[in-house]
């Protein structure tokens, strides 16, 4: 009798201590795990918003410097286009890569190293120069040997033309003698997209021997201040546009961001609900069959 | 003082108007007599293809006045005023720290300037201020730089505090 009445309250025991126990403890600690995850995406997504704001906001003024530095820009190099300049063949390229230091905006820089890259494979005699630290990291991997200078902490903001000339002394400074400078930098389409695109700065020979140049009057010595106004102009508009491109990808980049981490908020919020309840249910049998037992 | 002004962009506009043989003008020939100016510095665009009359620009080879179907060439400018002569005889004038000017063939002058104000936003008195500024600096013992970068300063600085005269 008593051992009878012993045995099911044993047997009983067992099975809620076997069957409760480890579930119960693993339970508890995925839900704590899933709070704690739900925080950070929570937390995650408040930066991303707020960079997104940052970038939004910051959008506007970059957009409007790089429309007047487009005007100035295009306007410095109507000259070119009416004489119909062309960089000379025999001589180097110099490929400067406007790209910025900071990330968290998309492909927006790896898809200057490519542009980069290819310009490089169709005019293989060319030397580099770097303005940013990411496009300078991915370009060392590829070509190191090809990278004569490169500059930190510039397009930081919107670019200057105190910078721009800056970069173009350096430029200028260098010992090899260039047919032509191709400045690289990413072209603003609208507020979703951009490209790679490039424009040039002439040598004054390559100036001086364009087709159209003998409709011009010009004094031999203002053309190298020509040529070095017009390298700072068109790396002024190249910085700017730049600039543009990056803020708008890193817009949407973190919107992006943001959009995704709604979505992970979603689906943990749903998990954690559903887990929670698991286990409140859980709990419940437990005082349920301890409530039967012990009445037994 | 302005009638003398007027008078003087009056003077100005007539060669250009009697130019045209006097027939009856369509309005093609009545553009052509114009030049398409664009003034444009880093942060601004001030004219972009605009069509006016006349533009005294100071080039590095003297002061130049430009009209339509001038003869391309390419200037550098040095600090000083550029006069915009608009159609209807309105003047306006600005003050440009250097640059260059490029007439193209067709009747376009492009200006690229890195600095430029409306000369009416200029204070005398900030001007005179910066000149004694630049002074000190020029004939102190700083570094060669700084006192070329003075002596830069004091040259812009005096063409300005000219032209405001």
């Amino acid at each position: 009798m008593l051992s009878r009445a012993v045995r099911p309250a044993v047997r009983a025991g067992a099975v809620a201590v076997t069957r409760t126990a480890p579930p119960n403890a693993a339970n508890f600690a995925t839900l704590r795990e899933i709070e704690g995850r739900l925080k950070s995406i929570k937390n995650i997504k408040k930066i991303t918003n707020t960079m997104k704001v940052i970038a939004s906001t910051r959008l506007t003024r970059a957009q409007k410097a790089m429309s007047d530095s487009r005007a100035y820009g295009q306007t410095s190099n109507t000259l070119f286009e009416q004489a119909e300049t062309k960089a000379l063949e025999d001589k180097k390229t110099l490929l400067v890569v406007a790209s910025s230091d900071k990330g968290l905006c998309g492909g927006i820089h790896s898809g200057l190293s490519k542009a980069t890259r290819r310009v490089l494979a169709e005019y293989p005699n060319s030397d580099i120069v770097v303005l940013g630290e990411k496009a300078k990291a991915q370009l060392s991997r590829s070509n190191p040997e090809a990278i004569v200078l490169s500059f930190a902490n510039v397009c930081k903001d919107i670019p200057t033309f105190a910078d721009a000339q800056a970069v173009a002394d350096q430029i200028a400074l260098l010992p090899t003698d260039y047919a032509s400078v191709k400045i690289i930098y990413n072209k603003f389409i609208n507020a979703q997209s951009y490209e790679p695109g490039s424009v040039e700065a002439y040598s004054e020979e390559a100036i001086t021997q364009s087709p159209n140049f003998s409709a011009y009057e010009a004094d031999e010595e203002t053309l190298s201040n020509l040529r070095e106004y017009a390298l700072a102009n068109s790396l002024f508009w190249a910085m700017a546009e730049g600039h543009a491109c990056e803020i708008s990808a890193r817009r949407n980049a973190m919107e992006n961001a943001s959009k995704n981490a709604g979505e992970m908020i979603d689906k943990f919020q749903i998990l954690y609900n559903r887990q929670r309840q698991a286990a409140i249910t859980g709990e419940l049998v437990e005082i349920i069959t301890g409530a039967a037992a012990s009445a037994e | 003082m302005s009638s003398l002004r007027f008078a003087r962009s009056a003077l100005r506009a007539r060669p250009a108007a009697f130019r045209v043989p006097l027939q009856r003008r369509g309005y093609a020939e009545a553009v052509s007599d114009k030049i398409k100016l664009s003034l444009v510095l880093p942060h601004q665009t001030i004219f972009r293809s605009t069509g006016v009359v006349q533009v005294n620009i100071p080039a590095e080879s003297g002061e130049m006045g430009v009209l339509a179907n001038h003869v391309p060439s390419i200037e550098q400018l040095k600090p000083g005023l550029v006069e915009i002569v608009e159609e209807g005889g309105a003047n306006k004038k600005f003050f440009l720290s250097g640059g260059f000017a490029v007439v193209q063939p067709n009747s376009e002058l492009s200006i690229n300037a890195v600095e430029g104000f409306p000369l009416e936003d200029f204070s005398a008195e900030n001007v005179r201020a910066q000149i004694a500024e630049a002074q000190k600096i020029a004939s102190g013992s700083g570094s060669e730089q700084d006192i070329a970068e003075a002596k830069i300063e004091l040259e812009v600085l005096e063409t300005l505090q000219a032209s405001l005269k």
